[in-house]
């Protein structure tokens, strides 16, 4: 497997650097299914992170990645994503 | 049917973060003792600028009372006027729950500017690494509508809110607007403005103003009414207030420190200012016809005093048209010169500083101005003490508008409202 996939780890880091939100990695994967904005996460701070993947990666992501509702939705979006082009 | 009573607009609660105090309290006490707080700026990437002194907010931590996240998608000025808005509502005894009635509580706060640090560190990103590196908060964080909406947002005010996107006089038209709010039906608003203008593109932006100060000794930079008098210098911070239907504020227990009872404004031109002598004092004649006050019942006038000397002139001569012969008698105070203008906050300030003064009775002091040179009795030096039932706060904008705000006394010994 080549590391390209996005952990929840990560997530977490993203939610804290694009949108100040402080998320330890374990609740995150615990509620994973989750809507963002039960976790304090809107859809502009949801678009700030597809913005640092876009740049992280060099590579755009699908229009839907910033509709995405829970941290599942959108971590299988983008890891699949990643995984394509890889 | 029920009998309609009419609903005065109470002042219930203060929250300031000024250059010279972060907290009401700590602001009050430097104002009644006259310190200036005016020192060179030590901002990132100003010190190149002719501009040297201002009023800066130092020692403020935003995180200490406002959470992260409304903190990275928001610019300093932002970051004053939501920890302003966390104190007033604490001072007003509304600060530990979310509103009852998410309806009955708007938002109104007054900009001068926006948020213009926040939006040059991510136009820099723009020119610098290209439009994928633009953060997406700067669609909202840069706008003069950001803190009345972060407000809004954070505290679940569902009211009515809006924005006066004016010059500073904008502050006082502000709570006007939320006094109308209160007497038209609304429970209680959270009015204010706080400004960070203080940061490389805000302070270039400011260059042009030919009102503006440089000179380079805080002691003599900003000092109105004076022959000495060369232009003003600008700060940071702001005030919110908390205005309340004086009766839901009775009957759920709290102080009401103020009554707003009556405002007027005006446009007389930029930079015109022999003109904005006549516009000053239609202002002022306005706000105490709403009021339904004579100008002999003005215990004190918290100026504009703008240092430009055709500008101090025209305000003293407003005050004199607008009051008569109790215009050259009554105390004039401005307090500002120890902190600065804080443009639209500045006359927010003003306004904390008329209620804490009525309240403690002594008339704050107008820090460095010793030798004035106009027919007024500017209180300078010491704080005088006087029993104060009226207060007028008069502010004026670069741009041309001219605004006079009315506040009676609260409390127990207060006279009614003039609309009473």
């Amino acid at each position: 497997m080549i590391t390209t996939e996005v952990t929840v780890d990560e997530l977490a880091a993203l939610m804290k650097k694009a949108a100040g939100i402080t998320v330890d990695p374990l609740e995150l994967a615990q509620s994973f299914d989750a809507p963002f904005g039960t976790l304090g996460l809107d859809s502009l701070g949801l678009l700030g992170i597809v913005g640092e993947l876009e740049n992280r990666y060099s590579r755009p992501l699908p229009p839907d990645a910033e509709r995405c509702k829970t941290p599942r939705e959108f971590l299988d979006l983008v890891n699949d994503t990643l995984k394509a082009g890889a | 049917m029920s009998t309609q009573r009419p609903r005065n607009a109470a002042v219930t609660g203060i929250g300031v973060i000024a250059p010279n105090g972060l907290r009401t309290d700590a602001y009050w006490k430097s104002v009644s003792e006259g310190l200036s707080v005016l020192d060179t700026i030590t901002r990132e990437g100003c010190g190149h600028l002719p501009l040297r002194v201002a009023g800066e907010v130092r020692a403020f931590d935003a995180a200490d009372l406002i959470e992260e996240r409304f903190l990275v998608q928001t610019d300093r000025f932002s970051h004053y006027a939501m920890a302003a808005t966390v104190l007033a509502l604490d001072d007003a005894g509304l600060g530990s729950t979310g509103p009852e009635n998410p309806y009955d509580v708007g938002v109104i706060t007054a900009a001068g500017s926006g948020g213009g640090e926040f939006g040059q560190r991510e136009l820099q990103k723009l020119w610098g690494q290209g439009s994928k590196f633009v953060g997406p908060y700067q669609s909202i964080a840069w706008f003069y509508a950001a803190s009345t909406g972060q407000i809004s947002i954070r505290g679940g005010f569902k009211g009515p809110c809006g924005v006066v996107a004016s010059d500073e006089a904008g502050g006082l038209d502000a709570i006007a607007g939320a006094a109308r709010g209160v007497r038209r039906g609304t429970g209680a608003m959270l009015v204010g403005a706080a400004e960070a203008p203080l940061a490389p593109y805000s302070m270039v932006c400011q260059l042009g103003y030919p009102e503006l100060s440089t000179v380079e000794d805080p002691a003599r930079a900003y000092r109105p009414f004076t022959e000495g008098a060369s232009g003003f210098v600008p700060a940071e911070g702001g005030a919110m207030l908390v205005v309340e239907d004086e009766h839901r504020a009775r009957e759920r227990g709290a102080e009401i420190r103020a009554l707003v009872a009556g405002h007027a404004a005006t446009f007389t031109g930029a930079s015109q200012w022999e003109r904005s002598r006549e516009g000053l004092a239609q202002a002022i004649r306005g706000a105490l016809a709403e009021a339904g006050c004579a100008p002999e019942e003005i215990d004190v006038v918290f100026a504009d005093a703008l240092g430009v000397p055709a500008a101090d002139r025209a305000e003293a001569l407003a005050i004199a048209d607008a009051l008569g012969a109790h215009g050259t008698r009554v105390p004039v105070t401005a307090p500002k010169t120890g902190i600065g203008r804080a443009y639209c906050g500045a006359p927010l300030l003003d306004t904390a500083a008329a209620v804490l003064a009525m309240e403690h009775g002594r008339i704050p002091p107008t820090p460095n101005v010793f030798d004035v040179c106009h027919d007024i009795d500017l209180v300078t030096s010491n704080a005088r003490p006087a029993e104060l039932r009226t207060a007028l706060v008069l502010s004026r904008g670069l741009m041309g508008s001219n605004a006079a705000l009315v506040v009676r006394r609260g409390g127990e010994n207060a006279r009614p409202s003039g609309r009473t």
